[in-house]
């Protein structure tokens, strides 16, 4: 026996996001071949199976709480199942597979929509939490040459809300009545410089954000009329950042 | 492969240990029913891509509230992520994660569990599977089990202790030499120097959803290398019992502990296994009563 394409079948076979043949390409004695293609039908697999769904569901209700718990029950079931069906839940680092769960949620959800709000209220969350521990500011804010680039901050994010979001949020939260979606958006800003790694967006903050879908030079940004302080305020707390290292001043 | 360590005087025996669990009042480690913490440092760590590469970190907020909570309770390590069986490799980030967390915080000793729960994909990518799956009976997996496990012993210098798991696929293939899984634990061991952490429970969900008495596979484990042992409770689904570590001890896992520690000179601790997930809705009192009756078997054979 080959144990490696033993374990290879074995675990191609539990794992469902495998849909073409799990026994492709690989090298099976005849009896290997026969236990491996009767196991579907015996119930300990069978068991095996709905051990590692369970286990996969939960890990990826635990990635994303607040999401997963603000949504109505037959919509979070049919995403967890397809989310576990696609090969999620699978990591026991549950930080590391979220912002891959909410991206896939959020691609689920209706635009605009107070869900959808709350999605990426939690990604974003997670995403500025996940750089606050190891986040510096960078030397050269209020120095940085014109020519250098800047991007959306790594552990950044700007999740608007088409209400009130505290109402949105316990409404959610507390499943009571939602506000109507309001055409005004109220912004908040992520990143891991901040406080409470949060803040409401200023117009200008918005603005800024919105314009960087990719790098812009500085001076760009400066001859559209953004400002410098509002850079610099990004900059500091790591809402934008530099694309590239900045050579030594 | 390494030589065998000598048997006898193993480790200093510790005796009651239960697992690190963040969420429980740091009163259930000072209140002395729990002599050392089991601690799977899997759960103080973050997984962080570095390139294609995978970095587990150990995040230093986390890792103080342990340190605080356990306070000078000595500590056993119990892994989850090295994979130890995958034959397409295992996990290495996991044990240079393990490298800065012994130097940060050194253990008695060191166990993992024997399975495996990645294998490799087409473009050589590393896949979780998403639970742990036993390993056939043959010889190619004691030669790659024992290889690694020796090497881990050395790497750390305390004891390395592999886990019989819990599993309810049937039949796995084997060479007819090695037998079944108690007889792959034991010639893994036998070749690499290693020792046994029996889990008592594991062996009783196999022995019930395998129709077999859990009595005479413990007789067939060679208790000599045991140094630690696992009791645990679990539940019914399905028509299987799983070891779920979300419930009270079965009373007949008491009767195994009884039976098995008096007959494994070299067991060095206890530990009454919980899962994070079921340890609050358990409650305080009923985890101090299981603590209380593993004090008791523990007294009884070791005092």
């Amino acid at each position: 026996m080959a144990l490696l394409d033993f374990q290879t079948a074995l675990g191609r076979l539990v794992r469902v996001a495998d849909h073409a043949d799990p026994l492709r390409r690989l090298r099976l004695a005849p009896a290997e071949r026969s236990f491996l293609e009767a196991l579907p039908d015996s119930a300990g697999f069978r068991f095996t199976v709905a051990v590692q769904r369970s286990w996969c569901v939960g890990r990826a209700a635990g990635a994303a709480t607040l999401t997963i718990s603000v949504l109505p029950s037959d919509l979070r079931q049919r995403l967890l199942d397809r989310w576990t069906r696609a090969g999620g839940g699978t990591s026991s680092f549950v930080a590391a597979e979220a912002d891959a769960l909410l991206d896939f949620i959020a691609g689920e959800l209706p635009n605009p929509s107070h869900l959808l709000a709350a999605c990426r209220f939690e990604q974003a969350a997670l995403r500025a939490s996940a750089g606050a521990n190891s986040f510096v500011p960078p030397e050269w804010v209020g120095r940085g040459a014109p020519q250098f680039a800047l991007r959306r901050g790594s552990y950044a994010g700007a999740v608007g809300f088409h209400s009130d979001p505290h109402v949105v949020l316990s409404a959610l939260i507390e499943r009571t009545e939602l506000p109507p979606l309001s055409p005004d958006v109220t912004t908040f800003l992520f990143a891991p410089g901040l406080d409470r790694l949060w803040q409401p967006a200023s117009a200008h903050e918005v603005a800024l954000w919105t314009r960087l879908t990719g790098a812009v030079a500085v001076q760009a940004l400066l001859r559209e009329g953004y400002a410098r302080e509002t850079i610099d305020a990004l900059l500091q707390v790591g809402a934008i950042e530099y694309a590239r290292p900045c050579p030594a001043p | 492969m390494a030589a065998c360590r000598r048997l006898g005087n193993i480790v200093e025996p510790l005796g009651v240990g239960f697992p690190y669990i963040a969420d429980l009042p740091a009163d259930l480690y000072e209140s002395g029913l729990v002599d050392f913490v089991e601690i799977a440092p899997e759960t103080i760590c973050r997984q962080r891509a570095i390139g294609k590469a995978v970095a587990i970190e150990i995040v230093p907020d986390q890792l103080a509230r342990a340190r605080r909570t356990c306070a000078a309770l000595p500590i056993v390590v119990h892994g989850v992520e090295l994979s130890i069986g995958s034959a397409h490799g295992w996990n290495a980030a996991y044990l240079e994660m393990l490298d800065d967390f012994q130097a940060l915080w050194p253990f008695v000793w060191h166990s993992e569990h024997l399975g495996f729960q990645t294998i490799s994909a087409e473009d050589g990518a590393t896949l979780e599977v998403g639970v742990p799956l036993p390993l056939p009976a043959t010889k190619e997996a004691v030669e790659l089990v024992a290889r690694r496990s020796a090497a881990i012993g050395e790497r750390y210098g305390v004891p390395f202790l592999l886990e019989n798991p819990a599993y309810y696929i049937a039949d796995m293939p084997a060479d007819p030499e090695i037998g079944d899984d108690i007889g792959l634990l034991a010639a893994i061991a036998e070749r690499s120097g290693c020792y046994q952490l029996l889990d008592l429970h594991n062996v009783y969900c196999n022995a019930l959803n395998f129709g077999v008495d859990p009595f005479v596979v413990i007789d067939r484990v060679p208790l000599k290398r045991v140094v630690e042992i696992h009791v645990a409770g679990g539940s019914s689904r399905d028509g299987f019992w799983m070891d779920g570590h979300n419930d009270r001890v079965p009373e007949r896992v008491w009767e195994m502990l009884e039976y098995t520690l008096p007959r494994a000179p070299n067991v060095g601790g206890v530990v009454f296994e919980l899962l994070d997930d079921f340890a609050l809705s358990l409650g305080a009192a009923a985890i101090a009563e299981e603590l209380r009756r593993v004090r008791t078997v523990w007294n009884r054979y070791r005092r």
